[in-house]
């Protein structure tokens, strides 16, 4: 799945996927929760808070 | 180097504002001392026509270049922290005017002091105040332009 693909089904821009996953950005819960929806997973697995 | 469509309207508003506004701003100051009349605003209302159109025009191309393109929360995000910053550069810039005024009307001062003449006659203060907006206008920007490619 690319960046974009991700983007346009979680319903963001692809700038906002690259900032997340550099780590530059902390999505909201709704956007957080969409993404571990995309990939079928609980959101501790995609997200982690340290 | 991809750029988004947001980041894309920022500089064409930035390199706008700067060339139209600014560019009258400059031609307004170079006059100084400015004359005692009140301010053209004839000369003023086209310009913003003309950035209007520029801006319609020129937002009008990039969004068919950029279809599918939507402000998600990260841009009103930004958007909302750049204005913010804008609104205090904005409130200091003002504060500095009044401060200048009550320095030239109350106090008595006059000088050579390129602010306190300024603000002694109406034709200044409103280009002063319009420097004021215009400036804060270029941090809202440039704000918005730094957080879209560095942080956030």
């Amino acid at each position: 799945m690319s960046q974009q693909d991700l983007a346009d089904r979680v319903g963001v821009t692809r700038q906002t996927i690259i900032a997340i996953e550099k780590d530059k950005y902390s999505p909201s819960l709704e956007v957080a929760f969409k993404i571990s929806e995309v990939f079928e997973v609980d959101l501790a697995c995609v997200f982690s808070y340290s | 180097m991809d750029v988004s469509f947001k980041a894309k309207s920022l500089v064409v508003s930035l390199i706008l504002t700067l060339a139209i506004f600014g560019w009258y701003l400059v031609a307004v100051f170079s006059s100084f001392p400015l004359d005692q009349e009140p301010p053209s605003f004839v000369s003023l209302l086209v310009l913003v026509v003309w950035f209007a159109v520029f801006e319609s025009l020129i937002h009008g191309l990039l969004a068919i270049k950029h279809p599918s393109q939507r402000e998600d929360e990260r841009d009103k995000l930004i958007e909302r922290l750049a204005q913010s910053y804008a609104y205090w550069f904005l409130c200091g810039c003002l504060f500095f005017v009044m401060g200048n005024i009550v320095m030239a009307s109350w106090l008595g001062l006059s000088s050579s002091h390129l602010v306190l003449n300024l603000v002694g006659t109406p034709n200044g203060i409103f280009h002063l105040l319009l420097l004021c907006f215009v400036s804060a206008e270029v941090v809202n920007f440039v704000t918005q332009l730094y957080h879209h490619r560095v942080s956030l």
